[in-house]
């Protein structure tokens, strides 16, 4: 007996050696394109530098601006914003984080040729910052060209990097040379693999406003890229993985029978809609729009396809965005006055339309043109790539190439700037549907400047109720980001903006 | 072997390597689709922003002047900048290139290994069992989509019974100092069991998606030519002397049966980097064919220039390897 115990006593020894450390992994969808913050385009590769880089501001899973690396800050004009940076940060060498770093990290995003004879890719990102003014050494001013009420919500995209670490390296070694401030730092990157971080001890803890504020829970954390979603599926049931991105709907029953893990949800940041032809062809005509918009069930599609894991718009902009009208009127599913609203457009015998889609899509567009047949649509449904589909639909006020195409528009900063005015302003990039009305233009460039929060969310409430009635698209809904996670981790939370931030995620046994 | 000849079949690769270069950039020319459009995505940006990014790629210049600023500059070794990556197509492709190499010499390995021996036992017991069995499982095998049998194996063998990992090329502690950048190689070289341990049970699963096509393409072929070649006098003759039947079947028969299997299998290895595309993503292998895959969908047409050149040149020296184990194998054959 008493040999047992022993037996007993120096396996549990063994079991914790010091080897084991807790290692979380994520199977994440893509790899990084490069590990410098300031030479992409790409959310998946924020998603993965945001555990080492740390930002001015951040935001908290419900989406609340926070400050980060900064105390906090105020806006002394329309034009003029004053950061106070927090005391005693250092970056992972154990260099302190100044005011002269954040000047760096922002002239190396916005300024012409700042990144080595390259203009950074995310310049367009901080368009109207126009200059970086150090007060202090941990106060900074940030002057912009226009007033320009979003920079509070524009600026949790970007991470500050260490000037004297890009002075040492040099600018293209940043692709894999990492100092941040982040609560972790990187251990080494596996292209195409997988990037391996573990903990800063040194981390100043993070936003004050985001519990809890301290180094890292776990000591090392992997991103481990599996493209694929079924094998990433089967690494999460496996138990290779802890948490992966982009569980498909259709996977969800799988993760939700394991008992090891868990399906958890938040509200995406990207609006799903019918993007109609409104130059040419029968959704020139208003009725024909109204017409498919009635004959939709878009619950019904949400329900059986999107396993329900999705709210219903009524407009462009989601309902978590700011400046939603929250009273937009809906279309109901009325196949009866889907019908009649088609005869009365001279289609009393239906329509025959062509839905184009990309892949991914294929079977939400199957079940729209299903449902839609009550209403008297025949539907065809035609499957395109997606980069294809662009070039026909977004033309920028040329002529478009198709009737309708089921897309969508995504808006990670929940700010209309960055939904509304591409997909609806005349001839914008991400127009789709050729829509063009002088008053919505003119309301959208008004708020676009519009330093006043409700006067803004006013100008974009009245745009919308235009907008809505007439439907140059038929909004469909703003679908969850779907998570397969391990019952192991604890304190972490999907967050809309799709990142996978680490720094409060634990493992248990 | 002549150096002749290898010097001919080198400058032979000229013209191969223009056309391609021809094919390829007329090919992405007129596939709709615009770099500069997708890798903005859904952002708010100005004409003029666009038109710096547009400029920032070379995308703003006529089709003709980008052509042959491409092979002006491709000739010094210059294949431009990734668009994604921001860094020389060359590095980028350089980076995966050795995961591609060991997953397909895995994959060719397996196939010959499975496929030699059950094709010469195949035709040694025609029409027994075991030869119908090869030859369903042989059609099984080359009609299987990759995407479709990878995702079979990692259900049993990872999910189910978590013999072998589902995705991945090494875990996080069997880190190599590269010698080769062939982890198989690499951790025997260094005297890593852990980690030639590791590395194989990440690679035994992607290897055989990627390897049983052709494993079962060799196999009919092994299969036939030994039929042939057990058919021929000289093998009667050997029997005739009462030579015994392993020597009869491995010292005479196997060594000319082999001649088209060795063709067709250096003719199949170019397939395997099509393949890769298939298995690289399936098990989430950082390989080149996952790294062309999406750089397609994402019109990185400076990376796809590169790597198609790429795989032109592989072709093109994979025949000529099979020219000359031809000439080896038979040496009545010359170059």
């Amino acid at each position: 007996m008493f040999k047992k115990s022993l037996i007993a006593l120096g396996m549990a020894g063994m079991l914790a050696v010091p080897g084991m450390a807790a290692e979380l992994k994520v199977g994440f969808s893509a790899d990084a394109l490069t590990l410098d913050p300031a030479n992409h385009r790409n959310r998946e590769t924020e998603t993965i530098i945001r555990n080492m880089f740390d930002g001015l501001v951040t935001r908290d899973s419900q989406m609340n601006v926070v400050a980060e690396l900064a105390e906090g800050w105020t806006a002394i004009d329309p034009t003029t914003y004053e950061f106070k940076l927090r005391e005693g940060v250092t970056f992972h060498d154990g260099s302190p984080f100044t005011a002269a770093d954040v000047k760096f990290s922002l002239d190396r995003l916005t300024k012409e040729n700042a990144m080595g004879g390259q203009t950074s890719p995310r310049q367009s990102l901080l368009s109207a910052l126009a200059d970086v003014e150090v007060v202090d050494d941990l106060t900074v001013r940030l002057k912009l060209s226009d007033p320009w009420p979003i920079l509070p919500a524009m600026l949790p995209f970007q991470e500050l990097v260490s000037a004297a670490h890009v002075a040492a390296v040099g600018e293209e070694a940043m692709a894999d040379a990492v100092n941040g401030t982040g609560p972790f730092k990187l251990v080494e990157w596996r292209k195409g693999q997988s990037v391996i971080m573990e903990r800063y001890d040194g981390y100043y803890g993070g936003a004050g406003d985001i519990a809890p504020v301290g180094p890292a829970c776990v000591e090392r954390v992997i991103f481990q890229v599996i493209p694929e979603n079924a094998s990433r599926v089967a690494a999460l049931l496996a138990g290779e993985v802890h948490i992966i991105d982009k569980l498909p709907a259709h996977m969800v029953a799988q993760v939700e029978a394991n008992p090891d893990t868990k399906v958890m949800a938040v509200n995406g940041t990207r609006t799903s809609y019918i993007a109609l032809n409104n130059q040419e062809g029968p959704f020139a005509d208003i009725r024909v729009r109204k017409a498919l918009a009635h004959a939709i069930d878009r619950q019904l599609v949400v329900d059986k396809i999107l396993g329900g894991n999705a709210s219903l718009t009524n407009g462009i902009l989601s309902p978590d965005a700011f400046g939603k009208n929250k009273n937009l009127p809906a279309y109901e599913y009325d196949p009866e006055e889907a019908q009649a609203l088609l005869a009365e457009a001279g289609f009393a015998d239906g329509l025959e339309v062509t839905l184009d889609v990309d892949g991914a899509n294929k079977e939400i567009a199957e079940a729209i043109a299903a449902v839609a047949a009550k209403g008297g649509f025949r539907i065809n449904v035609t499957v395109r790539e997606s980069s294809m589909l662009v070039s026909r639909f977004r033309t920028k006020g040329e002529p478009i190439d198709g009737q309708m195409w089921l897309t969508s528009w995504g808006n990670g900063s929940l700010d209309p700037v960055g939904i509304f005015v591409p997909t609806h302003r005349t001839a914008d990039r991400g127009n789709s549907s050729g829509y063009s009305n002088a008053n919505v233009d003119a309301l959208l460039d008004e708020a676009n400047v519009e330093t006043d929060r409700a006067r803004r969310a006013e100008l974009y409430a009245e745009a919308e109720a235009i907008v809505n009635a007439d439907l140059p698209k038929v909004y469909l809904w703003v679908a969850q980001d779907l998570y397969g996670v391990s019952t192991k981790v604890t304190g972490w939370q999907p967050s809309s903006d799709s990142r996978i931030n680490l720094h409060d995620a634990c493992l248990s046994d | 072997m002549n150096v002749g000849k290898l010097i001919e079949r080198l400058l032979q690769l000229i013209p191969v390597l223009l056309g391609v270069s021809v094919i390829v950039f007329v090919m992405m020319l007129v596939t709709p689709g615009d770099p500069v459009e997708i890798m903005l995505g859904d952002q708010h940006v100005t004409e003029e922003q666009e038109q710096a990014l547009r400029h920032d790629m070379g995308l703003d210049l006529p089709p003709h002047e980008r052509f042959f600023k491409f092979l002006s500059n491709a000739m010094t070794g210059d294949f431009g900048l990734s668009y994604y990556h921001r860094q020389p197509v060359t590095e980028v492709i350089a980076s995966r290139l050795p995961a591609t190499i060991e997953l397909s010499l895995a994959a060719l390995i397996f196939a010959l290994l499975v496929s030699i021996p059950l094709g010469v036992l195949a035709a040694v017991r025609k029409n027994s069992i075991l030869d119908r069995i090869s030859t369903v499982t042989s059609l099984f095998g080359v009609s299987m989509p990759g995407f479709w049998f990878g995702i079979l194996l990692i259900l049993f063998f990872a999910v189910n019974l978590r013999w072998l990992p589902v995705s991945g090329r090494a875990g996080f502690s069997s880190e190599v100092e590269p010698i080769t950048h062939l982890l198989l190689i690499d951790s025997l070289l260094r005297g890593r069991v852990d980690a030639f341990w590791d590395a194989l049970k990440h690679i035994i699963l992607p290897a055989i998606t990627l390897g049983l096509p052709m494993a079962s393409i060799l196999m009919r072929v092994t299969r036939a030519s030994m039929l042939d070649v057990l058919n021929c006098d000289y093998i009667t003759f050997a029997e005739a002397k009462g030579l015994r039947k392993s020597q009869i079947l491995i010292k005479h028969a196997l060594r000319n049966a082999l001649i088209p299997t060795v063709t067709v299998a250096a003719l199949q290895t170019g397939s395997l980097l099509g393949g890769n595309m298939v298995v690289e993503t399936v098990f989430g292998w950082p390989g080149l064919g996952r790294l062309v895959v999406e750089s397609i969908f994402v019109r990185n047409y400076p990376l796809i220039q590169a790597a198609v050149l790429f795989y032109a040149v592989t072709y093109v020296m994979l025949n000529f390897l099979a020219d000359i184990l031809y000439t080896v194998l038979n040496p009545k054959v010359r170059l």
